[in-house]
This record gives C-alpha cells, sequence and structure tokens, in this order.
C-alpha cells in the first residue's frame, strides 16, 4: 500500500486533532447558486491531512453535507440517487433501526435536527479561544459575503478541565478516547490492538476501505459509493450524535449500588465501562487501576477477551467489549474486522468536580462523531446489535450499561468466580444514563469533490 | 409469506448443477460428514440453529401422478436450508468473513457462483437463488437460539441447586447458591422484540 494522497483528504478525517477547543457549525444552504459560491470561497480555508511541518496551525477548518446539503449545491441526480440508502435518508428516519426511540425519540431532539434544517456540518477545531473565534468570524463573513450560508444552529464542545488541566475526560470521569482503528496507509504510528487481529495474536492495519471511499476494503472490494468515483474518492461518511450525560443519575447510581457491591464504586464504575476510569483496560488489570499501564502505548489498547469468555475480568456487557468486542465472538475476530468505527469529538458542557452539586437537566455531554465507510455495516450495525441489543454476546435483549436506550429498568451483570472478593454481581434497574438530543448523517467529500461540487462540475456520466 | 418469524430468519436457496459435478460434491460431504473438526466453524457460529445442504438428483423430483408432465431435467440441484437469527445481511456477510473457503467447496460446483468472498456478488447470487418461505412457525419468537439453549442450562442448574438443598445449612446453601450462580451467570440474558432488518 503506498502512501495516501493526504492533501486530497480533509484532516478532520485522517487525525483526531487533539485541540482543546471546537465549534461545531450547522449551516444551512442557498437554494441556488450561492451554496456553490460560498464553498469555493471557503476551499482555501479547508484544513486537509496534509503533514503540519511547521507544527500545529491554531485552528482547523472542515465541512461535511447531509444529502439534503448535496441537493441544494446541485449535484446531478445521478449523483444524488447513488449514494447509499441510509444516507439518503438520513438519521431521522433511521431512528427505528437505531432504537433512537422513546426518550431519544426524534420527537424530542433539539429543533434544528428535528426539522431537518441542517444542511452542513463546519467543524472548527482551535488552540485557543481567541483563534476559535477568529476563525469562526472569518466563516461567518464568507457567509454573509456570498449569501451561500446561513449559521442554523452550533455546538461549542471543549476538551474537560479537571483540577485546572486539560483532560481527555468525559463527564462521567472517564479518560476517553483510546482504541480508534488503524489503516493501511495512514502515516499515524501504529499501536498493538488497534487496527485487527492477525491469526499470530498480533495486530495489523484495517483496509484503508474500511474508512475512506475508493480503496479497497477489508472484503476485498470498493465501499458502495456514489457516481462518479472523483465525488466519492478519498470521502467518507460521519455521523453526528449529541449525547446528553444525566450525570447526577450516574453518580447517584454508582454510590448506591457501590455500597453493595464487594468491590466498591470505583470498581462498579470501571465494571460497567470496561476501563477504570484512568483508562486501565479492566481485561488487563481487573482489581485496580494501574497507571503504568495506561502511559504505555503497547499496552493500553492492547488486549484480547478470548481467554476471558466467562467475563470474570471484563464483563461480557462492559461498554468497551459491546463496541470493539475484539475476538469475543471467535474466529480470531474476523466478525469484527468490518464493524470498526472511527471515533472523533468532544465533550460539551462545564465539568462537574466530584462532589458537586450537579443535575441531569444541566446541558452537559459529548458531540460525539463517527466516521466510517459504510454506514449501514459498521456504525449502524454496532449501534443497533451491539449497544440496543445483545445475541451476538450471548445477552439477549440486553443493552448497552452505559450508552443503551431505556427507562428506568435495564439490568447488566458483572460475572464473577466463586472467591468472595470477585463475586457476580446484578446491576439491577439501571436508569437510562445518556439521550439523543440530534444529529444526522454527513459526507465528507475529498478536495478534489469540494472543488468540483463549488463549481457544479460533477458529472456523473 | 414471509422469511421472517420473531428472531428467527429462514432461507432456503436452491442451485443448479452440472450432474458429472454432483459426484464431487458428495464425496466432499462424506468427508465433511465423517470428519467432524471440518464443521467447527459453522457449529460455532452460534446465531446459526442449523445448516443443511442437500443434493436433489435430476431423477428424483417428485411426479405426483401420471397426469403431471414428466420432466427432462438437465441439471442436479443443490438445496440449502437454514434458519439463524438476526438479519440477512448479518448472516451472508459472516458467512462470507468466517466460513468463506468451506463455501467455495459446497458451491463451487453449482452453475454462476462467483466464490464467497467479495460479499457483494456472493450476496447478489444468494439473493437470485433463493426462494420464498410459503409458511414458518416459531414456539419462541422473542427468543434466539442462544435464548433458548441458556435457559435449559439455568433449568437444568436450578433442579440440581433445588435437588441438592434439601437438608443443607444456611451456610452450605450459600455456597450452593454461589456456585450455580457462577456456573450460569452467562446465560441470564433477557428476551424480547428483534431489531429491525436492513
Amino acid at each position: 500500500m503506498s502512501k495516501l494522497n493526504e492533501t486530497d483528504i480533509q484532516g478532520f478525517v485522517l487525525r483526531g486533532y487533539n485541540f482543546p477547543l471546537a465549534r461545531y457549525m450547522f449551516l444551512h444552504l442557498a437554494d441556488d447558486d450561492r451554496a456553490g459560491q460560498f464553498l469555493d470561497r471557503l476551499l482555501p480555508s479547508i484544513t486537509t491531512g496534509e503533514h503540519w511541518d511547521d507544527g500545529k496551525p491554531d485552528s482547523t477548518v472542515n465541512i461535511a453535507f447531509t444529502h439534503k446539503g448535496l441537493r441544494r449545491l446541485r449535484l446531478p441526480a445521478a449523483s444524488l440517487l447513488s449514494f447509499p440508502v441510509e444516507f439518503l435518508e438520513g438519521m431521522q428516519a433511521r431512528s427505528a433501526v437505531l432504537g433512537d426511540t422513546g426518550r431519544n425519540a426524534p420527537e424530542r431532539w433539539e429543533s434544528i435536527w428535528r426539522e431537518e434544517r441542517v444542511n452542513a456540518w463546519l467543524g472548527v477545531n482551535a488552540m485557543s479561544e481567541q483563534a476559535l473565534e477568529s476563525c469562526c468570524a472569518d466563516m461567518l463573513r464568507i457567509m454573509e459575503e456570498t449569501g451561500g450560508a446561513s449559521v442554523v444552529g452550533w455546538q461549542d464542545a471543549a476538551a474537560l478541565k479537571v483540577d485546572g488541566q486539560l483532560t481527555t475526560k468525559e463527564h462521567f470521569g472517564f479518560t476517553d478516547g483510546f482504541g480508534n482503528p488503524d489503516y493501511l496507509g495512514f502515516e499515524r504510528s501504529t499501536q498493538p490492538g488497534q487496527g485487527k487481529l492477525m491469526p499470530d495474536g498480533s495486530w495489523a492495519p484495517l483496509a484503508t476501505g474500511e474508512l475512506l471511499l475508493g480503496y479497497a476494503d477489508e472484503g476485498g472490494e470498493l465501499p458502495v459509493a456514489p457516481i462518479p468515483h472523483l465525488l466519492a474518492n478519498n470521502g467518507t461518511f460521519m455521523v453526528y450524535r449529541k449525547l446528553h450525560q444525566n450525570v447526577a443519575a450516574f453518580r447517584r447510581y454508582l454510590e448506591e449500588k457501590g455500597r453493595q457491591y464487594v468491590g466498591g464504586k470505583e470498581k462498579l464504575a470501571a465494571k460497567l465501562v470496561g476501563r477504570w476510569r484512568d483508562g486501565t483496560p479492566v481485561e488487563l488489570s481487573p482489581d485496580s487501576p494501574d497507571p503504568a499501564i495506561v502511559m504505555d502505548k503497547k499496552r493500553n489498547v492492547n488486549f484480547t477477551f478470548g481467554n476471558d469468555n466467562a467475563g470474570t475480568r471484563c464483563p461480557i456487557g462492559a461498554h468497551v467489549r459491546r463496541t470493539n468486542p475484539r475476538d469475543a465472538f471467535g474466529f480470531e475476530g474476523r466478525l469484527t474486522n468490518r464493524r470498526r468505527i472511527t471515533r472523533r469529538g468532544l465533550p460539551y458542557g462545564p465539568y462537574a468536580p466530584e462532589g458537586a452539586e450537579v443535575r441531569d437537566d444541566e446541558e452537559r455531554g459529548v458531540a460525539f462523531m463517527v466516521l466510517n465507510a459504510n454506514l449501514a455495516r459498521q456504525f449502524e450495525f454496532v449501534q443497533q446489535q451491539w449497544i440496543e441489543y445483545g445475541n451476538d454476546s450471548h445477552l439477549g435483549n440486553e443493552k448497552d450499561p452505559l450508552l443503551g436506550n431505556r427507562d428506568e429498568g435495564g439490568s447488566f451483570l458483572i460475572q464473577g468466580t466463586e472467591d468472595p472478593k470477585n463475586p457476580p454481581f446484578l446491576c439491577g434497574a439501571l436508569p437510562g444514563f445518556v439521550e439523543l438530543r440530534g444529529g444526522d448523517y454527513f459526507f465528507i467529500p475529498g478536495m478534489t469533490a469540494l472543488k468540483m461540487m463549488s463549481t457544479g462540475t460533477v458529472d456523473p456520466r | 409469506m414471509t422469511n421472517i418469524t420473531g428472531k428467527t430468519y429462514a432461507m432456503n436457496a436452491i442451485t443448479p448443477m452440472k450432474p458429472w459435478k454432483t459426484w464431487i460434491l458428495r464425496g466432499f460431504f462424506f468427508l465433511l460428514g465423517h470428519i467432524k473438526p471440518l464443521q467447527a466453524d459453522l457449529v460455532n457460529l452460534s446465531f446459526i440453529h442449523f445448516a443443511r445442504w442437500v443434493v436433489i438428483r435430476r431423477d428424483s423430483f417428485p411426479r405426483l401422478s401420471a397426469a403431471q408432465p414428466a420432466e427432462d431435467l438437465q441439471y442436479d440441484y443443490l438445496l440449502f436450508f437454514s434458519n439463524f437469527n438476526g438479519t440477512w445481511n448479518q448472516y451472508i456477510d459472516a458467512f462470507s468473513a468466517v466460513l468463506g473457503k468451506g463455501l467455495n467447496l459446497v458451491w463451487f460446483w453449482s452453475e454462476k457462483y462467483p466464490g464467497a468472498v467479495p460479499v457483494t456478488p456472493f450476496k447478489q447470487y444468494i439473493a437470485r437463488v433463493q426462494f420464498e418461505t410459503d409458511f414458518y412457525y416459531t414456539a419462541y419468537p422473542h427468543a434466539t437460539t442462544n435464548d433458548v439453549k441458556a435457559a435449559h442450562r439455568v433449568q437444568q442448574a436450578l433442579d440440581t441447586l433445588a435437588d441438592g438443598s434439601g437438608n443443607t445449612s444456611p451456610a452450605e446453601f450459600e455456597q450452593a447458591y454461589v456456585r450455580f450462580l457462577v456456573s450460569v451467570q452467562r446465560d441470564l440474558g433477557s428476551t424480547g422484540l428483534a431489531p429491525i432488518g436492513v
């Protein structure tokens, strides 16, 4: 595999920027030529995957479109119809498939998502407040001067500051962002545990086509993609989900059940998630967190579940085991290699220190994004089969203990042994810890495609 | 007419084979039937209830009465019949990812079989040779085979616990109970509605 053409791929796709601040602007596009003019003016500002030889910039800009947005950009009908059906429909129409019902149903989403007014996502990441504001002001100026787009909403997000320190924690207190997959051709240094498991126990990068359109995927074919190939190449699909976190409910639950569980509150939290709050994988260290593992890139994502079929180390239903089961279903992980997703995003809302007063109706959660080549085979499968359902893990209809969409009443079993220090423990009456507030499916085009879209030269032939 | 009932999907497919190839396939089936490890991958896909391939010779199709016109078939046929939990796509994806080589040995002799990998032509092939289920019944529409098997194990373990606890002290019972719980702790999932197929 030769190197990828990084200048043709949007930077957001190739790397998590690790900037502390972000503003995701949601745009409504003009229903005429001005939408293309806006895009044309925007192009020079868009951050590509090109290597940063002079160090990190102060801010980055990336753009993605819903199917409605592509229509407003006047893509030819033959191209519009060639997109996969789930993208064509959008996330709201897929709510039954995704289990986004009840308290996660579209009726309860924020109005911009419910009314499907979002045509484009304009993501700005920045090193400082000043850089963020100045970059966003530039974007607004382009929108105003061309009249091609207007902001119908935005989401500010920021790395959480805990004790004055920037962290990679999320609101429940867990260090987040481990374990994005490696892909062939990516410059990023490979970490054992991040690609696919090989028969000899080593790890190899996934085929590029599991993330990027226009490259062979793990099945040895090109991903389903729109025509012409210039529109598709170096692009990918993005899921945006605003996930509200009920921090008060989570803390209350841990307090209450932590008093009943022999291992105590912190071990209970670790068993629910599959990582201790500092990030230590429970599979590697089931009895206590171990900072040495967290710091060690050769170890912090390098584990399998094949020798823990009983779940007595990492419970079978734990969040990380459900969403990335590795070899848990046997076959050296081959049942999971085509269900991998790349995650992006940052928390929103202020961090509530442990012990501080906190309410569930406070604005707090994570602006969560998924990148994948095939929404149905990757994101939707993980969401439907592994988060909202459990048959692959022999858990029947049980849901992910953390992300599962439920009114109070779910259950989660911590498998244990006959050793009184590690007994089986049933977590009953699980409340809904996370709620969906809206989102949609987006297409992140490559740079060539953006140029063609801005000039109205997409030719489906 | 439906291929789905509750959490179960029934797949029927029938593919034509040139008669001289049928003998090769029969030889392979003979080996597969007698060498258990060869079946391991199929058995280990836990969402599959069963899968069966049957050769139907061209002269063994039923002729119900003399009034039914006699047929002169040029091909033997391979009937594939399988019940599984989950969606059609999930099933074929798993087949292609895990059982590709074995499937190729079975279906290679059928006309126009494209191979199990890559999966898109394989799916197109299955869709083309699949025929629909006329009648379908399931006793437990809210359960998968995993659930049913688990329920049997829990019942059996519970009966054993009950039988053995007539004269035990509270401390002995506690021990026996923990042992019971540990023995069934992978079998305590719940039942309910199936996810929607995509």
